[in-house]
């Protein structure tokens, strides 16, 4: 068989088994439309299609980064704990190979959530935005699901698969919040607007709304460094760990 | 036996946790065609060394030579890999995957192994084809991850507690794969809690105990290291008394009945005899695997003190 078969092989493998686990995609897939909806559209103050598009791109970045840390996390910690990893570990299976194919299906997920808050905003909220705006965030959203997936990676290698889901919503929730993805960040107060810069979440959000000039008006390039460097150091800590793990226990 | 390939070749081998010796300077060979048995009490080591031969644990010192190559630390090849199958004590699968769909995956990470149907055929879950992972039982699972382990043709398998949860005919059946895999030339480590696995498929037996091996040979000759045979029976006499008798190593007592421990049981029985005529019930039996296996990794102090302690 050919590599390339392998990688499509765990790709497609990885998704059906999370696509039946309803307990996995429900929550991932309605929570971010049906809130969207509530506090993007309904509840909208004005009612105005502004306020839509604002809460589109915060909403679009709370829906995203859930599978991905949800999918990393707790999977890996519950493949850890079954042995299925070490099993894989110690067949000819390229580890790049079980780690993109989680990468994959998050970017499915993404897409799903990014196609279906598109469609509510387009629809029912009134947001009209140029081609180039939508596709522009519909990449960005996709690409800024990677600090979030290495984040589930970290929780999913360190964690046991008990403990994993519980504290995946104990960072997630949080910092949706506190990066201002439920509320806009100018809502809140001034210190937690000071401490949104702490949230990988903030610098994305940041960067898709200067996409529909409604960021906080900090230059692009510095949330993108912010964004990377964390990126960076999230691969660092995460290969030191994977090292660690291989060489130690079982 | 002698032109025969040798497959594994563990030389000095010595793993410590936390300050404790799990793997004392540990010494093994593995011919391709032979089954050996690993036996030992939990603790013993037997998954450390597995692991540590695997390369899914590095080891402090030693050597480990696989298929000819000598390994180093914790990485193994993928031309090591593909010629290897593993069945662990926890293998678990993705619970919502179905047996022919892990089947298909597996046999794609093998460059010339089985197609995904025969894997199905080989742990013999045709009729559950379609049954996810998480729905099988006990043994069905133990099946299908025995396939994985062949599922790359491998000439060196390694089976950690392969049986675990097994009804018999199940068992049977396996050993009859594990005694088909030998006629092919694959050379098999086994780890067992089951003595009458080790008696039934075993060429030779290693006995690990503590991180070493403290006797190792062919079943029988493993059984003829405890020269011993027990005497059972019901008797007025007293502990000294029976302690008296001839080649009587050690006794107990159980709900009036005696086990007597006798390195010469037909001079035991006599000499009880001519003693107590009203000995009833009277056995003697062969030690079974099992027992010359706890005998021999019963702590040293034990087996000397026992006699006095009764003689006292």
């Amino acid at each position: 068989m050919s590599r390339l078969s392998i990688y499509q092989k765990e790709a497609w493998y990885d998704l059906i088994s999370v696509w039946r686990t309803p307990g996995f995609v429900l929550p991932a897939l309605a929570f971010p439309v049906v809130f969207y909806v509530f506090f993007g559209v309904l509840f909208s103050p004005s009612g105005s299609s502004s306020h839509a598009a604002y809460m589109l791109v915060t909403y679009s970045c709370f829906g995203i980064m859930g599978p991905a840390m949800f999918n990393f996390a707790m999977n890996i910690a519950s493949d850890r704990a079954q042995g299925w990893l070490t099993l894989k570990r110690l067949s000819p299976m390229p580890v790049s190979a079980y780690l993109l194919a989680k990468m994959a299906t998050s970017l499915v997920f993404a897409m799903l959530i990014i196609l279906m808050l598109f469609s509510v905003a387009a629809i029912f909220g009134d947001v009209r935005l140029e081609r180039s705006q939508w596709l522009g965030l519909a990449l960005l959203l996709l690409a800024g699901t990677v600090p979030f997936a290495l984040i589930g990676l970290l929780l999913g290698l360190t964690l046991s698969d008990k403990a994993a889901p519980g504290v995946v919503n104990l960072i997630y929730l949080p910092m949706a919040f506190l990066s201002g993805l439920w509320l806009p960040v100018t809502m809140l107060p001034s210190f937690l607007q000071q401490l949104a810069w702490v949230w990988p979440s903030y610098h994305l959000s940041q960067l898709g709304l200067k996409l529909l000039a409604m960021d906080q008006g900090q230059p692009w390039w510095l949330h993108l460094t912010i964004l990377l460097l964390f990126t960076g150091i999230l691969v660092m800590i995460n290969l030191w760990i994977f090292r660690r793990y291989a060489g130690a226990k079982s | 036996m002698s032109t025969m390939q040798t497959q594994v070749k563990v030389t000095g081998l010595v793993k410590r946790f936390a300050g404790k010796t799990v793997l004392d300077g540990v010494d093994l060979t593995l011919a391709a065609g032979e089954v050996l048995c690993i036996l030992g009490p939990n603790g013993a080591g037997k998954t450390t060394l597995i692991s540590a031969i695997l390369g899914l644990i590095g080891a402090d010192s030693g050597d480990i030579q696989l298929l000819g190559q000598l390994q180093k630390g914790t990485t193994r090849s993928m031309a090591l890999r593909q010629q290897c199958g593993v069945m662990m004590q926890i293998g678990s699968l993705s619970a919502n995957l179905t047996v022919a769909e892990q089947c298909d995956l597996f046999s794609c990470y093998y460059q010339s192994g089985y197609r995904a149907t025969e894997l199905v055929s080989i742990a013999g879950l045709e009729a559950h084809a379609k049954a996810r992972f998480g729905r099988l039982s006990g043994g069905q699972k133990q099946r299908l991850l025995f396939a994985l382990a062949l599922a790359g043709k491998p000439k060196l398998v390694f089976l950690d507690e392969p049986t675990l949860g097994m009804d018999v005919e199940a068992r049977r059946n396996l050993w009859q794969q594990i005694r088909q895999l030998k006629q092919q030339g694959v050379a098999v480590v086994l780890t067992t809690h089951y003595l009458e696995e080790a008696e039934q498929l075993a060429d030779r037996v290693m006995v690990l105990h503590q991180g070493r091996f403290i006797a190792s040979g062919s079943p029988a000759e493993l059984k003829a290291l405890t020269r011993y045979k027990l005497v059972q029976c019901c008797t007025a006499l007293s502990d000294e008394a029976l302690l008296a008798l001839p080649a009587v190593l050690a006794l107990s007592r159980e709900q009036g009945t005696v086990t007597l421990q006798s390195s010469h049981a037909e001079k035991t029985v006599l000499a009880l005899l001519t003693q107590d005529s009203n000995v009833s019930q009277l056995e003697v039996k062969q030690v079974a695997l099992e027992q010359a296996f706890l005998q021999l990794t019963a702590p040293a102090a034990k087996h000397s003190n026992g006699t006095k302690e009764h003689a006292a």
